[in-house]
């Protein structure tokens, strides 16, 4: 097990090895920085892996990006009798030192509640199991908040919380015939574990990324790898040209065109997700702000002459429909009334 | 001197006046001015035998009526004009159908009723529902046309052919939609409100609700708006419900020749009016998604005749309008069933934390109310000179045709240049709010701003006014396109297309109360919270239309139905008020305006102040062409067939002995009753012949409504024209009259408030003295120095 453990933390490193020609955007200084602060979160992931590793259920690991390529690690098949599951694993390896023995407190106490108000060994298992993979899928989701990549990194995480969380959720009976929905969902108001679960659900949700993940959601769609291998071109022709904006913008024309075309056939297609629309938005801004790439406007002469001749069109319809077209006239008819047309006359006379 | 009259004459209202006058009528103008003192009574007896001999001496008429040659104004009243008749005649017929008509006829009648309001709700609803997507499709269609082209030229140069290409697109599909207005049925130009307001106050409108008018109206709409112009196509609505509601209650349509025999009961013009009001109402609902707003505009505009039952069953009417919109618009956005999309023009909702508006802001929408109130005022006043020339020098239907398209290319023309110049770029929305982004010069990812509000349908730049947050709009823009769009909205309205001024005006309004909002914002920075831009829009747009149409209550009730918003209610109505009393010091509205210069004579709701003096004995028409009880058919005829008095309501009086003695009155025989009566030939001579036909009931009458046919095509042979016609049974025994001393505000009470259409003027002995019609009570007017009255013209 620590083999495999390890075997991950380099495969972590080498993962941050491979994707860095591909942020051209970042300075190269900030990328030590970032693995600084990512050095602890990673950490927790370690004891979530492992425990992916004994979990009682079937899990399927889906697999792990690195760089831009992407390979399986499934680790499919794994079922572990219950009873090896140790709770010792989580003693071991604590997820945060504050957490550990306060788990472990609360253990020894509920010992003390009557047996059909204890939370059955079992649900708190999956409570554990709930708790890990929370914290992985968290952990992913700010690591790659800026520049969004949440979508290609933290698929897999979010699978196999959703995974967990619908096995409790579910009414399904475990063993000893009890079902952990009740007992950890909703026996109290907060609802915990329900509205952690909702928020990250809504974070997917609203970040569309199922829109780039195949229909299984094991892996990347073919579009987005192809539209990341494309972006890939864009960016590397900018970093060619990158002393000359005006060579730059003819230089990279083609392939920031066909991006964008790319892109645009994506958005109508809804295969987009916020990763990739991130991406592109930045793209798009180096193109048009830092390079300057935007279309000139040159042709100011010939839009006037064509307005002014058109706004010129009406004066002339007008003058020469008030100067030829005959006036309509009305014809006055003396009212059969018998005061006829002295009436005005009459009005002033009552006046004066 | 004809030169500088013309000139005069459409340049300016104010001092063309004193010009004018002395050309119209230079003898008279002597009279004007001198003051006689005894010439205040009059003998009716010696200018009624004047006015006998004045028709005879037909050079003289002649001679008059070149003389009395005058370029159209807004101070006349035309003859082609004639009143509805709301009054019921209760002849014998009459007495008898009711006699024969069981409890359960009547009963039934109601129900009728009821399924008629339903029909005309259900089908102005789904014209509302084809207007809609029509113009979705073709403008939608336009859009990307032109949108692509933009960006092909863009790239590679030559944006001026997009900017040709997008105004010959505009100006053909405005084309088509003038030839249709100009040559097939110029009545349906327009909004159509004004027609409507006149039909509900009584005056017919020839044509106005004939189903050709309301296909050239819908087709019409739908060029207008796909076309680009600066219109809305919210006041055809109401007029294609009015033309809905006159057709379904008919059961037959004139136009296509097809009667279904139905409803036949409702074949006269009182009926008529109650539900050409209810669609009025529908067409309302359809179009603002506002069913208690409609309701409320047919009573503002038709209150007259009103009562509970008849407005409960308008509401119906304006409901099923307003569910049948939805119900239909869901099916085509391919979400059956769902019914959250109430209305034509849709302002989106406001949300709860956005609504909020606290005590101070109240003096901040007083202002924005007496602003709209000026710029309304001016809207009008432009639009009022404008009209007047078009009526004057643009009236034949091809250059009618002509202008339109060149409004539709100038439109585009002035789109295309403000968005080519505005620098104005904003990144594109998550919501996908704008339809169609241009992008033009702009970053890519951002779209130009200008385009947002010019290249696009006007509602939804509406919308996006209204629900853009904060700092989507530069100030800049949103001030030259307030003061393009105005010029283009006052422009367009009046052209020859069918084509309404509400979006334009809310557009406008919308517009510049962003731009008060913004500019608020920025005075006070620190407070810059509640000055939301989306709110000031709203009320600037409320300002803008109030200050245009001046309806008060209705549309106070639209503005917070279409916005789904009460709380808005108290600061709508106090900027619907204040830019109602600040517009009304300097014009009239809108549409006031447009019936005045239509010289339609419409009744207002007062007869005018200082005016108790005046008596029926001065303004009734006198030397009453009368009939006898038993009347002789040649008489009858040449009456009837004298084009110069084109009389429609004959006294029926007891036998008169010479022309100079008024016989005393037994009743009141209109035109359409003795062309029926010619029709089918009921003579006295005849009368054992017709024992064994059939006798002459009311449904001959309405079978022959409401196109009467005219004297000319009724063959009446020499012998015929010795028979007597015996009116008794036809005529009504009651009509309603008046002594000669009743003033006139009276009078006009008596008019407004029972919907006459001929008054008799007896004197105590019961003797027909005189007429009044609508003509001889909407001749008065308050001008600016007191009481004026109007003349009349021939069509």
């Amino acid at each position: 097990m620590s083999s495999s453990l390890e075997l991950k933390e380099v495969s972590i490193v080498s993962c941050y090895e491979t994707r860095r020609p591909c942020l051209p955007l970042r300075v190269n200084g900030s990328w030590g920085d970032l693995r600084g602060t990512m050095a602890s979160p990673w950490r927790s992931t370690e004891a979530t892996n492992s425990e992916e590793v004994n979990a009682p259920l079937c899990i399927e690991l889906v697999g792990y990006m690195f760089g831009w390529a992407f390979s399986f690690i499934s680790i499919a098949n794994c079922s572990v009798d219950p009873s090896e599951l140790s709770v010792d694993v989580a003693v071991k390896r604590p997820v945060s030192p504050a957490r550990g023995p306060g788990f472990l407190h609360s253990l020894s106490l509920s010992s003390a509640f009557p047996d059909d108000l204890e939370v059955n060994e079992y649900c708190m298992k999956m409570l554990h199991i709930y708790g890990e993979r929370y914290v992985t899928y968290a952990n992913c989701l700010v690591s790659y908040a800026r520049p969004v990549k949440v979508c290609q990194n933290c698929y897999s995480d979010f699978i196999s919380l959703k995974e967990i969380y619908t096995n409790i959720s579910s009414d399904q009976l475990g063993p000893g015939n009890v079902s952990c929905h009740d007992s950890l969902m909703r026996s109290d108001r907060l609802m915990l574990l329900y509205t952690l679960f909702n928020k990250l659900d809504e974070i997917w949700i609203s970040a569309e990324c199922t829109q780039c993940l195949t229909g299984d959601q094991e892996a990347l769609s073919n579009e987005t790898v192809y539209f990341m291998a494309s972006l890939n071109q864009s960016l590397s022709c900018f970093q060619q040209h990158q002393s000359n904006h005006s060579e730059l913008c003819k230089a990279c024309k083609a392939s920031y065109k066909r991006l964008n075309e790319l892109y645009g056939r994506m958005e109508k297609n809804q295969t987009l997700c916020i990763d990739l629309e991130d991406a592109m938005n930045v793209t798009r801004r180096l193109w048009s702000i830092n390079y300057n790439c935007s279309m000139p406007r040159e042709e100011t002469v010939p839009v006037i002459a064509v307005s002014s001749f058109m706004l010129f069109l009406p004066i002339i319809f007008y003058l020469s429909s008030f100067l030829h077209s005959e006036q309509k006239k009305r014809k006055l008819i003396h009212p059969k009334r018998a005061k006829s047309s002295s009436s005005l006359m009459n009005i002033q006379d009552k006046f004066s | 001197m004809a030169n500088i009259a013309k000139k005069v004459s459409w340049s300016g209202r104010g001092e063309d006046r004193g010009e004018r006058t002395p050309l119209l009528n230079g003898a008279e103008d002597g009279k004007y001015n001198r003051k006689l003192s005894g010439g205040g009574m009059f003998h009716i007896g010696r200018l009624s035998t004047v006015d006998l001999e004045e028709e005879i001496t037909p050079e003289e008429e002649i001679v008059r009526s070149r003389l009395k040659e005058i370029p159209h104004n807004e101070k006349l009243l035309s003859l082609k004009f004639e009143s509805l008749d709301y009054d019921n005649s209760e002849n014998q017929l009459f007495l008898e159908e009711e006699r024969r008509m069981s409890h359960m006829g009547f009963r039934c009648l109601e129900i009728r009723r009821w399924v008629i309001c339903g029909l005309i709700g259900f089908f102005t609803g789904l014209i509302a529902c084809v207007i809609d997507i029509a113009v979705e499709v073709l403008a939608g269609y336009k859009y990307f046309l032109v949108k692509q082209n933009i960006e092909k030229f863009t790239e590679h140069g030559g944006l001026s052919i997009s900017l040709i290409l997008w105004a010959v697109l505009n100006s053909a599909f405005v084309m088509v939609g003038a030839i249709a207005v100009a040559f097939i049925e110029p009545i349906a130009g327009g909004s159509g409100i004004p027609q409507i307001k006149c039909y509900l106050n009584g005056v017919k409108i020839p044509r106005v609700v004939r189903l050709k008018t309301l296909v050239v109206k819908v087709f019409g709409v739908i060029c207008s708006v796909a076309g680009g112009l600066a219109v809305g196509k919210e006041g055809p609505m109401i007029h294609s419900g009015a033309v809905v509601a006159a057709g379904v209650s008919q059961g037959r349509s004139t136009s296509l020749k097809k009667d279904f025999k139905m409803f036949e009961y409702f074949r006269r013009d009182t009926e008529k009016r109650d539900f050409v009001s209810a669609g009025a109402a529908a067409g309302v609902s359809a179009a603002f998604g506002a069913p208690v707003g409609g309701v409320l505009f047919s009573l503002e505009e038709g209150a007259s005749f009103w009562n509970q039952m008849l407005t409960w069953r308008i509401f119906f009417a304006s409901m099923v309008s307003s569910f049948t919109l939805n119900f239909f618009l869901s099916i085509y956005n391919k979400k059956p069933g769902e019914l959250s999309s109430p209305g034509l023009i849709n302002f989106g909702r406001f949300d709860s934390d956005t609504v909020k508006y606290t005590l101070f802001e109240i003096p901040l929408f007083i202002i924005i109310g007496a602003l709209g109130g000026l710029l309304g005022a001016l809207f009008n006043l432009l639009n009022n000179w404008l009209t007047i020339f078009r009526i004057r020098y643009v009236h034949r239907p091809c250059l009618q045709v002509m202008e339109a398209m060149l409004v539709a290319a100038v439109t585009a023309t002035v789109s295309f240049a403000m968005i080519y110049f505005s620098n104005d770029c904003q990144p594109l929305g998550q919501d996908h709010s704008e339809e169609y982004p241009l992008q033009l010069f702009c970053a890519d990812g951002e779209y130009n701003a200008m385009a947002t509000t010019f290249f696009n349908t006007p509602e939804r730049s509406v919308r996006s006014l209204f629900h853009n947050p904060p700092g989507t709009y530069n100030p800049v823009t949103l001030g030259v396109f307030t003061l393009a769009y105005f010029l283009l909205a006052v422009w367009t309205y009046g052209l020859a297309v069918s084509a309404g001024v509400f979006i334009p005006s809310l557009l406008i309004g919308a517009a510049w109360g962003r731009l008060f909002g913004i500019l608020l914002s920025v005075i006070a920075p620190n407070q810059s919270m509640w000055a939301d831009p989306g709110k000031y829009a709203l009320m600037g747009a409320a300002a803008q239309l109030g200050g245009i149409v001046r309806m008060t209550l209705s549309l106070t009730v639209i503005l917070v139905e279409a916005t789904g918003n009460v709380t808005y209610g108290f600061p709508i109505m106090l900027v619907l008020m204040t830019a109602k009393i600040v517009g009304d010091y300097f014009v009239e509205g809108l549409y006031d305006l447009h019936i005045k210069l239509q010289s339609v004579p419409f009744l207002h709701w007062e007869a005018p102040a200082t005016s108790h003096w005046l008596t029926a004995r001065e303004v009734m028409s006198s030397a009453v062409t009368c009939f006898n009880r038993v009347e002789k058919v040649g008489t009858i005829v040449d009456v009837l067939s004298n084009t110069s008095t084109n009389h429609n309501g004959f006294p029926v009086v007891t036998h008169t002995t010479g022309h100079d003695e008024p016989g005393k009155i037994c009743g009141l025989i209109l035109r359409s009753q003795l062309i029926v009566l010619l029709k089918h030939k009921v003579f006295v001579e005849r009368a054992s012949s017709r024992l064994i036909q059939r006798k002459l009931q009311l449904k001959d009458f309405r079978d022959a409504y409401p196109r009467f046919p005219p004297i000319q095509s009724i063959h009446v042979s020499q012998d015929e024209r010795e028979c007597m016609m015996d009116l008794t049974e036809f005529m009504n025994p009651t009509p309603y009259t008046v002594p000669q001393e009743t003033s006139l505000p009276r009078v006009f009470k008596l008019f407004r408030a029972l919907g006459l259409r001929h008054l008799v003027v007896v004197d105590n002995e019961n003797r027909v003295m005189g007429l009044v019609t609508r003509k001889d009570l909407a001749r008065y007017h308050m001008g600016k120095d007191g009481l004026e009255e109007l003349h009349l013209a021939q069509m």
